[in-house]
C-alpha cells in the first residue's frame, strides 16, 4: 500500500548499511526505517569518538576507514580493530552503562551512529525490526564469547 | 570525569532562571508570534505520534506531514460540520443570555453579600454590599465605553497571527527533523554523543509537557461536565471545555473560570443559591483533583521540577510579562532548563573540551599539510 507514496528503491546510505551484519536480516523497507534514525558522522585519524568510562548513548557502524578500541591512554596496544561493516559501543544500546574502552579512529572515518533513545523508540513502535536488531546483536556477542573462549588459557578448542 | 551523568551547579541553575525571565521580557513584545507558536507547538506534539507510526511504517517524512496535516484538517471540518448546530445554538443561547447570566450573577453576589452583612456585624459597618456592588455596576456601566473599543482592536490585530497556527504546526511537522538533523550535524564530534542525549532529554521533556496539557485538559473538562450536568447546569459540556481550556492560564485562569460556572448556575436557578455554592463546591473539588491527581499524572511527570520552583518562577513569570508570562513560565523554564543543562554538561567537561580542541588540530593539520609552514 505504502508503495503509491515511497518507492521501496534503497539509497546509497541504505544499500551500505544492508552490508552491515547487524541490519542484515531486514528488509529492504525496513531498512528503509532504520536508516532514518542513523546519524552520519566523519572523523579524522586519531581523533576519538568515545573514552573510556565516559557514558554510553549510542551504537557506532564503521561505513567506511578503521576504528582502534583500545584501553584509556595506550593507543599502540589496542584491543581490536573494527573495520568497515563492522560495529562498536553496541554494550551502549543495552544497557547505556560506562564505556568499556576508548575507540579511537586509526584512518579517516565515516561513521553511522544510532543513538539509544531512538532504538527504545524502534522497540516501541517496530518490535520485529527491533527483534532482528536485538537477534543480530545477540549473535555478535555469542561470537565475541566464543573468540573469547577459544583464545583463554586452558581451552578445550 | 565523563563517565557520572552529569549535574547541574548553581551557576547553571541561576543562568537558567535569569534567562528564563529575559526571555519571558523579550517573548513578551512579540506575542503576536509567541502565541501562536505556542500553540502550533501544542498541536505539533498532538499530532507528532501520527507522523511517526506513518515514517516508521515506510512513507517519507514529506508525505507523513501533508496525509496527517490533511487527515486532521478533514477530521475537524467534518466535526466542525456535524457539531455546527449544538455550537449555534449553544453560542446563541450564551450570546443572547449574556446580560441575563451578568444579571444572574450580580443577583446571586447582593443575596451571599447580603447573608454575609447580616452574619458579620463589621461587613455591614462597612457596608459591604453596597460598596461591592456599586463598583460592579459602574464597571458593568461603563464596560462598553472604556474596554470595547481597545478589545475589538485587539482582536483585528490577533485575528491574522492565529492563522499562523496551522502553518506554523504544518512546517514543524514536515521540517522539525530536519531541523534537529541540522543542528546534530552543526555538533562537533567530542560532544555530539552527549548533546544528542541531553536534546532527546529536551524533546521528551516538551512532548510531554505539551501532551500531558491536553491530557490534563481533557480530563477537567469531563470531570466538571459530569459534575455539571449532574447538579444541573445547562450546557455542561461546553462550560467545562471552556473551564478546563481557561485553566492554562495558572491562577487567573482558575477564577475566570470559577466566575463564568457561577454566573451560568445563578442564572439557571435563581431562586436557589445552593446549586451556585455546589458548583464552586464542584470547581474547587475539580481543582484539588487537578492539582493533586491528575497533574502529577500528565505534566509533573514531563517538567522533573521542585514543587516550590514551579510555584516561584509562575509568580516571577505573572510579574515580569504579566497573563502571557503566566502561560509561558512553566514550558520555557524546562526548555531553558535542558538547554541550560546540556551546555553546562558540555562546556564544563575539560575532557571533552580538550577533545574537541585536539580534533581541531588534526583538522588544522590535515587541510594545512600542503602549504609550507
Amino acid at each position: 500500500m505504502f508503495r503509491l507514496f515511497s518507492s521501496a528503491k534503497s539509497s546509497g546510505f541504505q544499500q551500505q548499511f544492508s552490508a552491515v551484519p547487524l541490519f542484515s536480516e531486514l528488509s529492504p523497507r525496513e531498512l528503509k526505517i532504520v536508516s532514518t534514525l542513523i546519524h552520519e558522522r566523519s572523523a579524522l585519524a586519531g581523533e576519538i569518538i568515545f573514552d573510556e568510562g565516559e557514558e554510553g548513548q549510542a551504537i557506532y557502524i564503521v561505513l567506511s576507514g578503521q576504528v582502534l578500541i583500545c584501553r584509556q591512554g595506550q593507543a599502540l596496544s589496542p584491543i581490536a580493530t573494527v573495520g568497515s561493516g563492522q560495529i562498536f559501543g553496541e554494550l551502549a544500546l543495552i544497557d547505556g552503562g560506562p564505556r568499556s574502552a576508548q575507540a579511537r579512529a586509526s584512518t579517516e572515518c565515516l561513521l553511522g551512529v544510532m543513538f539509544r533513545g531512538d532504538f527504545e523508540r524502534l522497540m516501541e513502535s517496530h518490535a520485529v525490526i527491533a527483534a532482528k536488531v536485538s537477534f543480530q546483536l545477540a549473535r555478535h556477542y555469542a561470537s565475541i564469547i566464543r573468540q573469547l573462549a577459544a583464545t583463554s588459557p586452558g581451552s578445550a578448542n | 570525569m565523563t563517565g557520572h551523568r552529569h549535574h547541574s551547579g548553581p551557576l547553571v541553575w541561576i543562568a537558567v532562571l535569569a534567562a528564563t525571565c529575559i526571555l519571558l521580557v523579550l517573548f513578551q513584545k512579540v506575542l503576536w508570534l509567541v502565541i501562536p507558536f505556542l500553540f502550533a507547538l501544542i498541536a505539533y506534539y498532538l499530532v507528532l505520534p501520527l507522523k511517526q507510526r506513518l515514517v516508521l511504517s515506510g512513507v517519507s517524512h514529506d508525505t507523513a506531514a501533508i496525509a496527517v496535516s490533511l487527515g486532521i484538517l478533514s477530521v475537524l471540518a467534518l466535526t466542525m460540520l456535524f457539531s455546527m448546530p449544538w455550537l449555534t445554538a449553544q453560542l446563541s443561547a450564551l450570546q443572547s443570555g449574556g446580560g441575563r447570566y451578568l444579571e444572574g450573577g450580580l443577583r446571586f453576589l447582593g443575596d451571599t453579600l447580603s447573608w454575609v452583612e447580616a452574619s458579620f456585624s463589621f461587613a455591614a459597618r462597612a457596608n459591604l454590599a453596597q460598596e461591592t456592588l456599586a463598583f460592579v455596576n459602574d464597571f458593568n456601566a461603563n464596560f462598553a465605553s472604556r474596554y470595547m473599543a481597545s478589545a475589538a482592536m485587539m482582536a483585528a490585530l490577533w485575528f491574522p497571527s492565529l492563522l499562523l497556527i496551522p502553518f506554523l504546526a504544518f512546517f514543524m511537522l514536515r521540517d522539525g527533523w530536519r531541523f534537529k538533523r541540522f543542528l546534530s550535524r552543526a555538533v562537533p564530534n567530542a560532544f555530539f554523543e552527549r548533546t544528542l542525549f541531553l536534546l532527546d532529554q529536551l524533546d521528551r521533556t516538551a512532548r510531554g509537557y505539551f501532551q500531558g496539557l491536553i491530557k490534563l485538559t481533557v480530563l477537567d473538562a469531563l470531570c466538571l461536565a459530569a459534575g455539571l450536568w449532574f447538579i444541573g447546569v445547562s450546557s455542561p459540556l461546553l462550560l467545562g471545555i471552556l473551564t478546563a481550556i481557561l485553566a492554562w492560564i495558572p491562577y487567573v485562569g482558575s477564577i475566570a473560570g470559577c466566575l463564568l460556572v457561577v454566573l451560568v448556575a445563578a442564572t439557571d436557578h435563581p431562586g436557589n443559591p445552593s446549586i451556585a455554592y455546589a458548583a464552586i463546591g464542584l470547581f474547587i473539588a475539580v481543582r484539588m483533583l487537578d492539582d493533586f491527581v491528575f497533574m502529577p499524572m500528565t505534566i509533573g511527570k514531563s517538567l522533573k521540577m521542585h514543587p516550590l520552583l514551579t510555584v516561584l518562577m509562575i509568580f516571577a513569570g505573572g510579574a515580569v510579562a504579566g497573563v502571557a508570562g503566566l502561560v509561558l513560565v512553566l514550558p520555557l523554564l524546562g526548555i531553558v532548563m535542558v538547554l541550560g543543562e546540556t551546555l553546562g554538561a558540555v562546556l564544563s567537561d575539560p575532557r571533552l573540551r580538550a577533545r574537541h580542541r585536539y580534533a581541531r588540530q588534526l583538522l588544522q593539520a590535515k587541510v594545512t599539510q600542503d602549504l609550507p609552514a
